[in-house]
């Protein structure tokens, strides 16, 4: 099947453009956290489209809340690649100063929410967001991303009730990648052990209906398919929200913490016929967009473009010590005043 | 001025401040129909309408991050907590998200928004009406915890939570909510949250004490002539060290007085914090009355909670010290 849509086709290039520059990023990254230069790194091989398939829906007017398996989203938005790297590397010029991990971004000034670890404990926050658009009237939605995982806490279930009573601008969107770190979102034989386990028996797409809205699942290899479900919920999530289950496989670890051969055997590997990347690849060669051709040399650009990128953010100097103690309260304590002594 | 109760004041607060502000949106459980279980919103939805005085779903979770996301985006929320026994499910969204905001984004975003909540004993509530939670708001870096003892104090201190660009756990003494009237101003005024109150001078000792066990202590010591000095805090933390230290230089002597158990409580922090500073002006050790290290049972309540007997018992200990 041919792939339709508005997207021009220089649209579509830089698109694809992203989400070559995500998986080479992220392969670098993992590297760099393997050399020492991150103390910590969340993968992100797996979620190329659905990343630049959001980055490519979200208006200027929406806000969007992400989680920390975010990167690619940005880059998409076009957020400036000093401020993603910045506070990747935790530089003396990242905005948040080093203060939080890796991917926890905070971006005000794009509309973008501050990312948080506890799983889904932005969520509530996202729906408060929401109904501040609504009471001021203003234009947009509210869109949250999280993992599947997220979907078995009260905060997703509690943001979903408030979201429905409240009739709020918002979508839900859940990047489902099928596994919270070793357990699997749906029922899965382990024969190792002799067990069926699962995060969740029903769809989690159709938990929206009990609190009153509705929910769709999508193809989340497929960023034209994302990139139209996600525009198309948030132009109408102004009369109410929407969840959005988006189908992928988490090809790599959870984070640089675990190793998935312990728990499971990776069925989705590089290069495979159900990687993002050659999904992406597929449909835009189908639409005659993209050449073999050009495959090459956008590796090989991206290939240099990244690898000078990261060379320079992961030497960048860190944040000074007299940084850390700032910034707690509006008006500094005391005690915090006092405890500046202890630093030097 | 209108002779009001401790509810009736913070009500007048609320509403001064929200005539002022439209950006400050009620939201909790029973707080718009029914006016508050003790009736502090009472009349504030017929005012300002539901998009501002919020009957949310009862889940005290949602209503904190449903509070902190309005404040994230610029509106001011002041979320109720029906009784501060019941936060503890929204604990996560206090300590991660709340307290944390402004120091890990670097003040990218800022919170200001209040969070009130009844506390302590007096309506023999047992286990979970009574509780005197304190410390686990204090020993979370980043949340500003104010308690008053009185209605004056009560609004004025309120009012000043609301002007902060930072969170506030505001604990409200739900003893003192109908305890007494006094003189309060109708119309908007402060009262400083970095300042503690003394609410009575003398030179024999220093009473540091808060909130719910205020007027007690006020009371035992004009009934029984102590000439003790009386400092209200107001404010737990950050709390005023220099208003503290005066006074500890001056008695030399001092007592405290809460009503929160004694282990790892706020009265551990106040004693810690003066023998570092100022062992060489104390003429006695530092002596606390607190409620007792067991959970707040319901049929013995009076018996838990600090009374006359053991105020004064610590007291006299001091003075012959």
């Amino acid at each position: 099947m041919i792939e339709e849509t508005d997207i021009s086709k220089e649209g579509l290039l830089t698109a694809y453009k992203n989400i070559v520059m995500e998986r080479l990023f992220d392969k670098k990254m993992l590297n760099a956290s393997r050399q020492g230069f991150l103390p910590f790194y969340i993968p992100l091989m797996g979620h190329e489209a659905i990343h630049i398939g959001l980055g490519m829906a979200i208006r200027e007017e929406d806000f969007f809340y992400p989680y920390y398996r975010d990167f690619g989203v940005l880059l998409q938005m076009g957020i400036p690649m000093d401020t993603i790297l910045s506070q990747v590397f935790a530089t003396a010029t990242d905005n948040e100063i080093g203060r939080d991990m890796p991917d926890h971004f905070s971006l005000k000034k794009y509309n973008i929410g501050a990312v948080i670890t506890p799983v889904a404990g932005h969520l509530t926050s996202a729906t408060g967001i929401a109904y501040a658009k609504k009471y001021r009237k203003q234009n947009g939605s509210v869109i949250t991303t999280f993992g599947d995982g997220a979907t078995s806490t009260p905060d997703f279930h509690v943001a979903m009730n408030f979201a429905g009573v409240y009739n709020l601008p918002m979508v839900f969107f859940v990047e489902n990648n099928q596994f919270a770190i070793s357990v699997p979102t749906y029922p899965t034989e382990d024969k190792a052990f002799n067990q069926t386990y699962e995060e969740t028996k029903g769809a989690i797409y159709k938990k929206a209906e009990a609190y009153g809205f509705n929910g769709v699942r999508i193809d989340g290899t497929n960023f034209i398919e994302v990139y139209r479900e996600t525009r198309k919920a948030l132009e109408n999530a102004e009369s109410g929200p929407l969840l959005i289950e988006a189908m992928t496989y988490r090809m790599g670890p959870h984070s640089t913490a675990d190793d998935p051969n312990k728990y499971r055997t990776t069925t989705v590997v590089e290069g495979g016929e159900k990687d993002p990347v050659t999904v992406s690849q597929k449909i835009l060669k189908d639409m005659a967009i993209l050449t073999d051709k050009d495959i090459d040399d956008i590796n090989k650009d991206m290939e240099e473009t990244t690898s000078q990128l990261i060379d320079k953010y992961e030497k960048a100097p860190k944040p000074d010590k007299s940084t850390m103690m700032g910034n707690l309260y509006e008006q500094e304590p005391w005690y915090i005043s006092e405890e500046r002594g202890d630093i030097q | 001025m209108t002779q009001m109760t401790m509810v009736k004041a913070l009500n007048s607060g609320l509403n001064n401040a929200m005539e002022k502000d439209d950006s400050i949106i009620l939201l909790g459980e029973d707080v718009g129909t029914d006016g508050g279980v003790f009736r502090v919103t009472d009349g504030l939805l017929a005012k300002y309408g539901k998009e501002r005085v919020m009957d949310t779903p009862l889940a005290e979770l949602g209503i904190v991050g449903f509070g902190i996301g309005m404040s994230m985006a610029g509106l001011k929320s002041i979320p109720e907590i029906q009784f501060q026994d019941f936060i503890y499910t929204a604990m996560d969204q206090i300590i991660n998200q709340m307290a944390k905001l402004r120091y890990r984004t670097n003040g990218d975003y800022t919170l200001p928004m209040v969070l009130r909540t009844p506390y302590g004993g007096g309506v023999h509530g047992g286990p979970y009406h009574s509780q005197s939670g304190e410390v686990y708001f204090t020993h979370t870096q980043g949340l500003t915890v104010v308690t008053p003892s009185n209605p004056y104090d009560a609004k004025g201190l309120l009012l000043s939570s609301i002007e902060l660009n930072d969170p506030v756990i505001f604990l409200e003494p739900k003893r003192l909510y109908y305890a007494g009237k006094m003189e309060v101003p109708d119309d908007y005024y402060k009262v400083d949250l970095r300042k503690a109150s003394v609410i009575r001078e003398g030179d024999d000792l220093t009473i540091l004490t808060y909130g719910p066990a205020v007027p007690l202590v006020k009371s035992t010591v004009e009934k029984n002539n102590v000439n003790a000095q009386i400092i209200d805090l107001r404010t737990l933390s950050p709390f005023d060290l220099d208003t503290i230290m005066a006074g500890v230089k001056k008695t030399g002597k001092v007592l405290i007085v809460h009503e929160a158990p004694k282990m790892f409580g706020v009265g551990a922090e106040l004693s810690a914090t003066i023998s570092e500073r100022a062992i060489d002006y104390l003429a006695a050790p530092i002596l606390r009355v607190t409620g007792l290290d067991i959970p707040i049972p319901f049929a013995l309540e009076e018996y838990y909670v600090p009374n006359e007997r053991r105020i004064m018992a610590a007291i006299e200990k001091l003075l012959k010290y």
